[in-house]
């Protein structure tokens, strides 16, 4: 009985747990700091246990689903299979790490009830975004996305930051509507059914295989937008301009890998592996991946601005997820999801770190970074694991995807993809490295600035903020244990293996 | 050409002519006056067509009278504010 | 039916009342048309348990009596107009910013809700135009209502309305000279593909299309919707120009012999495309926030356009549920778009889009009801908006040969996000916000909230309008 309600209506309270505390913080004054920060840990602790219940429930072949009707041959359906579960486990930790990390960021500052619920609202977007059981609920959540993101991004209000806002809007509502273009095609030819591993449209090859082709094109372009894919880009770099916690969430779940989820759920599980290589349909998108994987690598070498060269690092990542699906082979499809996770873990360090930098020492630029290991040592610490992580030393998180992408390049036969991995991972460490250098070997300055608004601190715990530092060494400490630990039962790359081996069948 | 074609034939022209006035010219009492020619056009039309046959159809008729009576409160409307902004016109040269 | 007659009369009874009786007129304008919204739901219930219902008006049989039908699309819209005047009266009552609030506002509202309701009851060409004109009427006294300035734009309206009316007019005596009927139902039968009815049938379209500002005989909308007081623009943008749009569409679905419709239907979705695309564009250059909004209903209408034109293009009749959806969901929506714009207007002291930087901080309630109304505009999901936009999609894209129709839409989609977001995106702008002069009025934000949710609400009953609308059990 309590079962059946549970089974019913978890993935909507799931949702529910952002949205409620995010509508009751937008009632709230300015001055309720203690009541906002209550609602806020509230929202993420009880996500928290949720997601865990329901990883437990989901290992013992529990199906959860939550449907509503909507429109013909297209209800609104969440659910929650091994796939969502990968993502929504990322986005609940990364938001618990994410609202410690903003409650310190913006002490202090103006209209942070606005923020924190629309915070909490593209949080509920992203755990939408990952339910969804259909691709008409994808649509609806990857549109209400754009909207929770947007009051985030120009959330400073500075003209710069309106800029970045309108780029961000021409991009993603463009994005947006060729997605559904995209949809709507699909919807015409077969209806909006659940995904299934597999896919649905292997009955339609014969009859309508342009149509299924466009549709295939549309969706890529409209969730390649968000996944930074090469011509579609442009975007992602300008809205650094916004808060570190914003960037931060942007760059490692919200809003990238939303588009790269989509991508995966299109592949996988709307179209199939087989309908998409008898399409021929993954090729262009494998070399459209490997060149941005080349071109963010060699446009972060270029710049000089830590934000910048972090923003250019996630457009060419992001695009490992997407060569990892294009190769279609299983190996490869575990190096993609497992880079889902790590790829956010380790790039939500590096913002962080990037924040603490800006917000306690006034350092935006690469070459200001001489010394800092020796004023932060700890935030320095977290920076080197996420830039190695990058780069793909063993025993970080990144090098494990790195080995399972470049495995599945080989099991596949297409040899030239790893030679793109060994390109990248030379550029990236070219980009990384003089960075890592220059915090732990180069001379420091006579003396740091002390105008900015953590600048009080000295080495050690007391370096910036607490709540700044213990975000930073937290989400660092899981990038080195999904590393280190990714051989057990538990680590993002089990549970990487575990949805393989039901996409493919195994 | 019948008496009945030769009404229909002016009914038209006189809604030609009244809407053509009516787009060309400026003055608020001209464009009144060439929307009632216009709708006199009408009218006349209506009253050719209702008397084609040896029993004239009422029905026709009754539209003509309804059709009036929207004329004449709609013109008096008209008149009205166009007057009133006359005077507001004068008002805010004055 | 009985139920749709009350929500008819019930309108013009209290006008008529408080043509003497000018106290608390407010309050009684709020009550009838809440009664009248009552009695339209009692209405759409009856015609969901029983199916399309006809009344004979004092028992004369056609062709020489009047018709009355009722039938799904009317009597949802029945129930849409009396809940926005509904809304609308409630906003003109409380408002602080409200100008309307004079004697002369109330009785003027009623006759036009009672006209509206009739026109779409009714079933018959003459008694269309009686309501045209009346409908006409009351709309330009009603932009009159805003004083001084708005006399221009008044006499412009009434000019060209009642022009446009004469043109129906002389179409529809066309009509009866060549078939004797005046009853849709009867000339559907018998009307033929001749040069009169050719004739006819284009004088009364042109009549209503430039009633209705369908793109290119729109260009009377912008400055009378722009510069009628706050709660008139809001009724004449969300109702009042779909009145002729009503008629437009049974002319060619049921009076029109097929092969004209055909021809027509193709021209009519060539300028629901250029009404995307010219009214996106003008909104996106206008400096006032006001003509933005009025713009935006030049644009949407091009949807409508665009799915009747389709309908009889392609004599596709499900997409009749696309039309009304789509004029629906704009309707709400621009209640609410139309009713924040005027009461920033007058919190700000400025008609300019410039003067909202920093709206979301002074007047969060209204600028994220902007928001939401615009969202539905731009069709975002789930909105109702978006419903309709879905429908019309998927017959759209069905079949490859009609995929370039989907581009249209497309731009169109991107036009209005791109004039709704240019306001959003100034709103966050902190730089230096306008102070306003006073408090802004909460009660009257909230309620120009209301429609835009309602706007939003209509895709949790999606699956219930689409298979109501569509005639299906």
């Amino acid at each position: 009985m309590i079962q059946d309600w549970l089974t019913t209506y978890l993935p909507l309270i799931l949702v529910l747990s952002s949205v409620i505390p995010g509508l009751i913080i937008f009632s709230l004054k300015e001055s309720q700091v203690g009541l906002r920060t209550t609602l806020n840990l509230v929202g993420v602790f009880t996500q928290l246990v949720l997601v865990g219940y329901m990883l437990l429930a989901v290992t013992q072949g529990t199906t959860f689903l939550f449907s509503l009707p909507f429109l013909p041959a297209g209800d609104l359906i969440l659910q929650a299979d091994a796939l969502s579960l990968q993502f929504i486990s990322l986005s609940s930790v990364l938001w618990l790490a994410t609202t410690v990390y903003a409650i310190g960021y913006l002490e202090g500052t103006a209209l942070r009830s606005r923020f924190f619920g629309y915070f909490s609202l593209c949080v509920s977007a992203t755990v939408g975004l990952a339910l969804s059981g259909n691709l008409l609920t994808f649509l609806v959540f990857y549109e209400l996305l754009t909207l929770a993101t947007f009051p985030l991004v120009v959330h400073s209000g500075t003209p710069a930051a309106l800029r970045a806002g309108r780029i961000y809007l021409a991009y993603t509502l463009g994005g947006g509507a060729i997605a559904m273009v995209g949809v709507a095609l699909l919807h015409s030819v077969s209806g909006s059914p659940q995904f299934v591993p597999g896919g649905y449209l292997s009955g339609f090859l014969t009859d309508h295989s342009a149509s299924l082709t466009v549709a295939f094109v549309l969706l890529i372009v409209g969730f390649g937008v968000k996944a930074a894919l090469l011509p579609l880009h442009g975007w992602l770099p300008q809205a650094m301009v916004a808060p570190a916690p914003v960037s931060a969430l942007l760059h490692a779940v919200a809003v990238v890998k939303a588009g790269a989820f989509g991508i995966i759920r299109v592949v996988y599980d709307v179209f199939g592996i087989e309908a998409s290589d008898q399409l021929h349909l993954t090729q262009g998108l494998l070399w459209l991946a490997a060149a941005t994987i080349l071109y963010g690598s060699i446009k972060a070498l270029k710049q000089q601005e830590i934000k910048k060269r972090l923003a250019y690092s996630t457009v060419s990542q992001v695009s490992y997820i997407t060569l990892g699906v294009a190769l279609l082979g299983p190996i490869a499809a575990i190096g993609a999801l497992v880079h889902l996770v790590h790829q956010g873990l380790m790039k939500i360090t590096l913002f962080f770190c990037a924040g603490n930098f800006a917000e306690t020492l006034n350092v935006h630029r690469v070459n200001e970074m001489n010394g800092l290991g020796q004023r932060m040592p700890f935030t320095m610490a977290a920076f080197t694991i996420g830039a190695l992580g990058m780069i793909g030393v063993p025993p970080i998180a990144g090098f494990i995807s790195k080995w399972y992408l470049g495995l599945g390049a080989l099991e596949v036969g297409q040899d030239w993809v790893v030679w793109v991995f060994v390109g990248s991972g030379l550029l990236n460490a070219a980009y990384f490295l003089p960075l890592v250098y220059r915090g732990w070997f180069a001379k420091p300055p006579n003396s740091w600035p002390d105008n900015a608004r953590f600048s009080g601190g000295t080495a050690g715990w007391k370096e910036t903020h607490w709540m700044l530092l213990i975000s930073t060494l937290f989400t660092a400490a899981l990038a080195l244990i999904s590393g280190i630990f990714a051989g057990t039962g538990w680590s993002p790359l089990a549970w990487a293996q575990f949805i393989v081996s039901q996409e493919f069948s195994l | 050409m019948t008496a009945i074609q030769l009404y229909l034939c002016l009914g038209v022209s006189l809604w030609v002519l009244g809407s053509l006035g009516l787009l060309l010219a400026k003055n608020f009492i001209r464009r009144i006056i060439n929307i009632n020619i216009s709708g006199n056009g009408v009218f006349m039309v209506m009253v050719a067509l209702a008397s084609r046959e040896e029993t004239i159809d009422p029905v026709l008729q009754a539209l003509v009278v309804t059709g009036l009576v929207v004329a004449v409160c709609a013109t008096a409307f008209a008149l009205r504010l166009s007057v009133a902004y006359a005077q507001s016109k004068q008002v805010s040269e004055r | 039916m009985n139920f749709a007659l009350l929500s008819m009369t019930l309108p013009l009874m209290t006008a008529l009342v408080l043509l003497f009786i000018h106290r608390r007129a407010g309050s009684v304008v709020i009550i009838a048309s809440l009664m009248s919204l009552a009695a339209a739901l009692a209405a759409l219930y009856q015609v969901h348990l029983f199916g399309v219902q006809q009344m004979h008006l004092g028992g004369w049989q056609a062709p020489l009596g009047i018709r009355f039908q009722l039938t799904p699309v009317n009597s949802l819209l029945l129930v849409f107009t009396a809940l926005v005047h509904s809304l609308v009266a409630l906003y003109a009552n409380y408002s602080r910013h409200s100008i309307t609030n004079t004697t002369d506002f109330w009785p003027l509202a009623l006759l036009l809700h009672s006209s509206l309701a009739a026109l779409w009851l009714s079933a018959d060409l003459f008694n269309w135009y009686v309501t045209l004109e009346l409908l006409g009427l009351a709309a330009v006294a009603m932009v009159a209502l805003s004083g001084p300035k708005a006399y221009r734009p008044a006499l412009h309206y009434l000019l060209l309305s009642l022009a446009a009316s004469l043109s129906y007019l002389l179409g529809v005596a066309l009509i009866y000279g060549r078939y004797g009927f005046l009853d849709i139902a009867l000339l559907a039968d018998v009307t033929q593909a001749d040069a009169t009815t050719q004739a006819a049938l284009i004088l009364m379209t042109l009549g209503v299309m430039l009633k209705a500002a369908i793109w290119p005989l729109h260009l009377w909308l912008p400055s009378a919707h722009a510069n009628a007081p706050t709660a008139v623009s809001a009724l004449l943008s969300a109702v009042v120009v779909k009145g002729p749009f009503y008629i437009l569409w049974l002319l060619w679905t049921e009076v029109a012999p097929v092969e004209l419709a055909q021809t027509t239907g193709f021209f009519l979705a060539i300028a629901g495309i250029a009404a995307l695309i010219w009214g996106g564009w003008c909104a996106i250059r206008t400096p006032y926030l006001k003509v933005l909004v009025a713009y935006s209903t030049v644009a949407q209408l091009g949807y409508a356009t665009l799915a009747l034109g389709l309908l009889l293009y392609w004599q596709q009749t499900q997409l009749l549920v696309a039309l009304w959806l789509f004029v629906i969901a704009h309707g709400l929506a621009k209640v609410s778009m139309f009713l924040v714009a005027g009461e920033m207007q007058a919190t700000l002291g400025s008609k300019r889009v410039t003067a909202l930087k920093g709206a979301t901080q002074t007047m969060p309630v209204a600028m994220f009801a902007f928001s939401v109304a615009g969202g539905s505009i731009i069709g975002l999901p789930p909105s109702g908006g978006f419903v309709a936009k879905w429908t019309l999609l998927q017959l759209t894209l069905a079949s490859p040969i009609h995929w370039p129709w989907a581009v249209g839409i497309l731009i169109g989609t991107l036009a209005s996000a791109i004039y709704v977001f240019r306001v959003i995106v100034i709103s966050f702008n902190r730089a230096d916000p306008l102070a306003p002069d006073f408090s802004p009025d909460r009660f009257s934000h909230w309620l120009a909230m209301l429609p835009a949710l309602m706007a939003w609400l209509m895709a949790v009953v999606s699956v219930q309008l689409i298979q109501f609308l569509g005639g299906l059990p």
